[in-house]
């Protein structure tokens, strides 16, 4: 009688735990993929959606024509998007909820008064100084910078500096400009890195350029370039580095990421840049951006191309891999927090190489925006509660408000018992609070022995500071109980024998 | 003179690593039973350093555990040298019986299994600056075990110091033809069993057809 009672008390239990476990499923039955998060061994584990797509956006939503290979979006200070859509030969700004077109620009007023059409632009900034248009009018080999109205402020055409190799046409892909107005375009067709040009249009030099990476093959072809006579060395093979091929302002701090999407060179993915062009992520190596391993699909291996890349208002790096049709979000020290998208046709899922831009909005990078070329969509992704709690304790942790950052971290912890940033969160928190059997706890359960070796190190002292008598006395004890000990013992051996 | 029990044969032989050895042969001191608890302890010793360390100063992730390695490196290892010894210093005139090297090399991996537990209990009270302590320990216990290895080989088989070491080289050598003909024999079961299921299935499903 006892036992069926119990019995049914547990299937009782065992279906409360299944309807209560399940119900995080049907969250997870929304994405058209498997989300997942990379642990610190480099593999692959599920985990909670940071973002779920919201819906996608088409130029005929808009109530315009269909986008044509659109490949640049962009947002300016009142979140207003702009679209380069480059097959059309125009510029569409919408509002902030991708519900209408505010503006077309297709057609801007030069300075002398003449009308001037863009031919396939490719990119697009809007500077959040002066609120102007830098446009990449790549067809057309020049950049525009305009107002708000369309009239236009400044050409930037073909240098004719000597630095300027003159048998090279003038590419404009993608551009920028920093908080002097200097101005930074990406060329196709160029190695050396974005041409730089100063508030007056005059050209400065190349900006940032990537580094051929001291591999055996390219140090041997070195060696042999370097013994080889100039009529040889026209047929031989350069060592040249892959071309980064976008980029982004982190328009707070004025450094300047770059995405280089060839080259396989996962050091080069991403760079962040300081004004003297140096990368800042160097000391990073063997990091790697995007899919730690190439992934598979009917037989070809993909490897990660990182086509575009965003900086937050929170300084979270945005990083859209056009062969997995993928971003992956990053904090600004480069941990990974989020991954999202796929190849597909639902939503959520972009085209095979298509996607081409991705943008952020909102203080704590609440939605991520990106653009698909072939599909001509913009799709819009919504921050969820998981993600919004880790956004919120990584940046009060990256601000060093550790103890502040204990219970978003503890919160996280409900969401994904598999996300070891937020163990090492608590654990940190704890030992700033000067709880450190708890941080020993927490680094143990991250697996992070130095931080459980430095909160071990403190409970120590601890521990010795409040026992030191019982442990003397207690040593005392121990050597007086062993002599006294020894000498009953000898004494009973002796015994027998006498 | 020189009448000890067992344990304190074991005590004798550690602490007296020149002498204690051919005290052991002359006296005929020493047993098996020994020998398979000292190869338990060192068995569990390589495990605890590897698994009951204080987290600080542990290597592993804690993902996956087998039990394989650590057979191997203390049951097979072991066995491979007592056999090879045996092996080898039988063609060089040595006077051990293959009972007496395996007491012999036992014993005298007694430190180095003390040294591992000892360093497995103060992983727990230091912190990794001072793992100074930590590997003078290990290195104390490798080298007293290397030491008493080294005697526990001249006194069984009775040689000279030059010829000791000609023969441990030889045995290491032993070793590593053993273990390669191991993992031949092994493939070849393991091929020869897969040949034998498929001829099963085959059978049985023309049984069934």
């Amino acid at each position: 009688m006892k036992h069926s009672v119990s019995r049914r008390m547990l299937a009782a239990l065992a279906a409360v735990t299944l309807t209560v476990g399940a119900m995080p499923l049907s969250v997870h039955a929304d994405e058209p993929y498997d989300v997942y998060n990379y642990n610190y061994l480099g593999e692959a584990v599920p985990s909670q959606a940071g973002y779920v797509a919201e819906r996608a956006v088409s130029g005929i939503d808009l109530g315009t024509a269909a986008f044509s290979a659109p490949s640049d979006l962009c947002k300016d200070t009142d979140d207003c998007f702009y679209i380069a859509d480059t097959g059309n030969n125009r510029i569409v700004k919408t509002d902030s909820e991708f519900q209408q077109v505010l503006k077309i620009y297709d057609t801007f007023t030069m300075p002398d008064g003449t009308q001037t059409k863009l031919n396939h632009p490719k990119g697009i900034y809007i500077s959040p100084d002066t609120g102007l248009l830098y446009i990449a009018d790549s067809d057309n080999a020049r950049a525009l910078i305009a107002d708000a109205d369309g009239m236009v402020q400044q050409v930037i055409t073909k240098p004719d500096s000597p630095v300027y190799d003159q048998q090279l046409t003038f590419l404009p892909q993608k551009i920028l400009c920093d908080n002097a107005g200097n101005v930074y375009i990406v060329l196709g067709n160029t190695t050396k890195g974005a041409a730089m040009f100063g508030a007056d249009g005059a050209f400065i030099g190349y900006y940032g350029a990537n580094t051929v990476k001291r591999t055996a093959s390219a140090i041997l072809n070195h060696f042999w370039n370097s013994h080889a006579s100039q009529e040889e060395r026209k047929y031989r093979v350069r060592n040249a580095p892959s071309p980064f091929d976008n980029f982004d302002i982190d328009t707070e701090k004025g450094f300047i990421f770059t995405s280089t999407s060839s080259g396989g060179s996962s050091m080069d993915a991403v760079k962040k840049v300081n004004p003297e062009g140096h990368n800042l992520f160097s000391y990073l190596s063997g990091f790697v951006w995007g899919d730690e391993f190439s992934t598979w699909y009917g037989g070809t291996s993909y490897q990660t191309k990182i086509v575009d890349i965003d900086i937050g208002d929170d300084q979270s790096i945005n990083c859209l891999d056009t062969a997995t049709g993928r971003v992956f979000q990053y904090d600004e020290e480069a941990n990974l927090l989020f991954i999202m998208g796929t190849i597909g046709d639902q939503l959520g899922g972009f085209t095979q190489g298509g996607v081409s831009a991705v943008e952020t909005k909102g203080a704590g990078c609440e939605n991520i925006y990106v653009l698909d070329s072939m599909k001509g969509t913009v799709t819009i992704f919504s921050q969820t509660d998981f993600g919004e709690t880790v956004h919120r304790a990584t940046a009060l942790y990256n601000d060093g408000k550790y103890a502040e950052a204990l219970s978003p971290w503890l919160e996280v912890l409900k969401y994904d018992g598999s996300y070891r940033r937020a163990y090492i969160g608590v654990s940190s928190a704890y030992y700033n609070m000067g709880r450190y059997k708890e941080s020993m706890d927490y680094a143990k359960k991250a697996d992070a022995s130095n931080r459980y070796n430095r909160a071990f190190a403190k409970y120590r002292a601890q521990f010795l500071k409040a026992h030191l008598t019982e442990i003397l006395v207690g040593i005392v004890l121990l050597i007086v109980l062993v002599s006294v000990g020894k000498r009953i013992f000898r004494k009973r051996k002796k015994k027998p024998n006498a | 003179m020189m009448d000890l029990t067992q344990p304190q044969w074991v005590k004798h032989v550690i602490f007296h690593p020149f002498e204690g050895y051919e005290d052991l042969r002359w006296k005929k001191g020493g047993t098996l039973k020994y020998t398979a608890v000292i190869i338990f302890a060192l068995f569990v010793a390589l495990i605890a350093w590897d698994r009951w360390c204080g987290f600080q100063f542990r290597p592993l992730p804690d993902v996956l555990f087998s039990v394989v390695p650590y057979l191997m490196k203390s049951l097979v290892y072991f066995g491979a040298w007592c056999v090879g010894n045996w092996a080898v210093c039988t063609l060089l005139d040595g006077e051990g019986t293959l009972k007496n090297i395996t007491i012999y090399s036992s014993y005298a991996l007694i430190p180095y299994i003390v040294c591992t537990f000892v360093n497995v209990v103060l992983s727990h009270l230091l912190v990794t600056d001072e793992a100074v302590f930590f590997y003078t320990i290990h290195y104390i216990g490798l080298l007293w075990t290397a030491l008493l290895l080294f005697n526990a080989v001249k006194a069984v088989h009775q040689y000279s110091i030059t010829k000791t070491v000609a023969a441990i080289a030889l045995t290491i050598c032993a070793m590593l033809i053993i273990l390669f003909l191991a993992v031949l024999f092994l493939s070849l079961f393991q091929k020869v069993y897969v040949f034998f299921y498929s001829l099963y299935t085959e059978i049985v499903y023309r049984i069934q057809v």
